[in-house]
């Protein structure tokens, strides 16, 4: 079988697991669960940086997931649609827990993609540290892009700012990571 | 995040973007789903005149094109071979299959007690139609509809994937189901519909 073919199969047997979750199956709906949750976790934890509030937002995103499951396209991607929940799950969280911190609203996009590539190899704790150093609005475009994936467009859109606010952000997490590992990120 | 992990990489691309929590959470995760489930049982409206006047075999007529749905979609999704990825929960399930008998739809499909009552209650079927009421009479061929789709989605499965025994499974319960609807039909006059 190919990584396309496993792919659909991957894709066919969520949406049945999706079908049977709306039809109140909550079996199934933890099979959905046990499959998403590293990456939900992973995410909510890199934004909030609180263990605890990650723990909350993760629980936030399936429960509101669970409620909102009979609006899901099957056509479209699980993961997009759970990750954009706990993007606005964490944020709103994050804005509960401590005051608004700077905005970046009014500065330009500076380029294109970037690779995030390190001249030299770094520990994996290293760079997490790094990362979770960073300011919230770059490490949270860092996160959706770099880590995650998304273009610049579906950050932008999944955090609710501008896509060029969404690239400068990335751009200023570049520079920062830069000074903060000591190594070229290109 | 990662505590321990002293791996190094080359490009923060090769960071594995899930993280394990330290705990499961659906534990309550599950209990809030059914504390929701169980507050709008209590406050959903009564059910109205008109749905507590419908037969209970309408409504289990209804249930089997509801578990033909289903087991369409299972079927479909696990055609043909496992995922890959080990920690799937498919992979779970799967193995949970593993030692089931094989070649179940072909036991159940040529027993001649099975082909009879089939044969017999198919011949009677277009005057059973044609007695009941027009909604009941287009739920029914459109149960049967799903059950014949169903069935030919199944055998394709297993065409690619024959010894899938879940797949034989959700066959022979495609069987019981067309068995159950026809039994259904045969059983109803057209004053009472099914």
């Amino acid at each position: 079988m190919t990584q396309a073919q496993a792919d659909d199969t991957r894709v066919d047997w969520e949406a049945a697991l999706v079908q049977r979750a709306c039809s109140g199956d909550s079996r199934a709906f933890e099979r959905l669960y046990r499959e998403h949750a590293g990456r939900v976790y992973g995410l909510c934890l890199r934004m909030t940086r609180d263990v605890q509030l990650a723990e909350d937002c993760t629980q936030e995103t399936f429960i509101n997931a669970w409620r909102a499951l009979p609006r899901f396209e099957t056509r479209s991607s699980l993961s997009t649609w759970l990750h954009r929940i706990a993007v606005n799950v964490s944020l709103a969280k994050r804005r509960k827990a401590s005051p608004v911190g700077p905005s970046l609203d009014d500065e330009e996009g500076t380029g294109g993609a970037i690779e995030w590539t390190l001249e030299t190899p770094v520990e994996v704790r290293e760079i997490e540290a790094a990362i979770g150093a960073l300011p919230d609005g770059a490490r949270d475009a860092l996160v959706l892009h770099a880590l995650y994936g998304y273009s610049h467009g579906e950050a932008a859109q999944m955090l609710g700012v501008a896509e060029g606010t969404c690239k400068a952000q990335l751009h200023r997490a570049r520079k920062l990571l830069r000074e903060r590992l000591n190594v070229e990120v290109g | 995040m990662s505590g321990a992990d002293e791996r190094k990489v080359g490009s923060l691309r090769e960071l594995s973007p899930a993280i394990e929590p330290a705990r499961d959470l659906w534990p309550q995760i599950e209990a809030r789903i059914n504390a929701e489930r169980s507050t709008s049982a209590a406050a959903a409206p009564p059910r109205s005149a008109r749905a507590r006047a419908v037969p209970p075999r309408w409504l289990a007529a209804a249930a089997v094109v509801a578990s033909v749905a289903v087991g369409v979609w299972i079927g479909r999704s696990l055609l043909p071979a496992a995922h890959p990825g080990a920690q799937s929960p498919l992979s779970a399930s799967r193995a949970s299959f593993a030692d089931a008998p094989t070649a179940l739809d072909v036991a159940y499909v040529s027993d001649p007690r099975y082909q009879r009552d089939r044969a017999a209650l198919m011949k009677t079927l277009q005057a059973r139609l044609a007695a009941l009421p027009p909604p009941a009479r287009a739920k029914v061929m459109a149960s049967l509809e799903a059950i014949t789709r169903a069935k030919q989605d199944l055998q394709n499965a297993l065409g690619k994937d024959p010894g899938n025994a879940l797949l034989q499974e959700l066959l022979v319960n495609t069987y019981q189901d067309e068995m159950r609807v026809l039994t259904d039909v045969q059983a109803s006059d057209a004053g009472r519909g099914i």
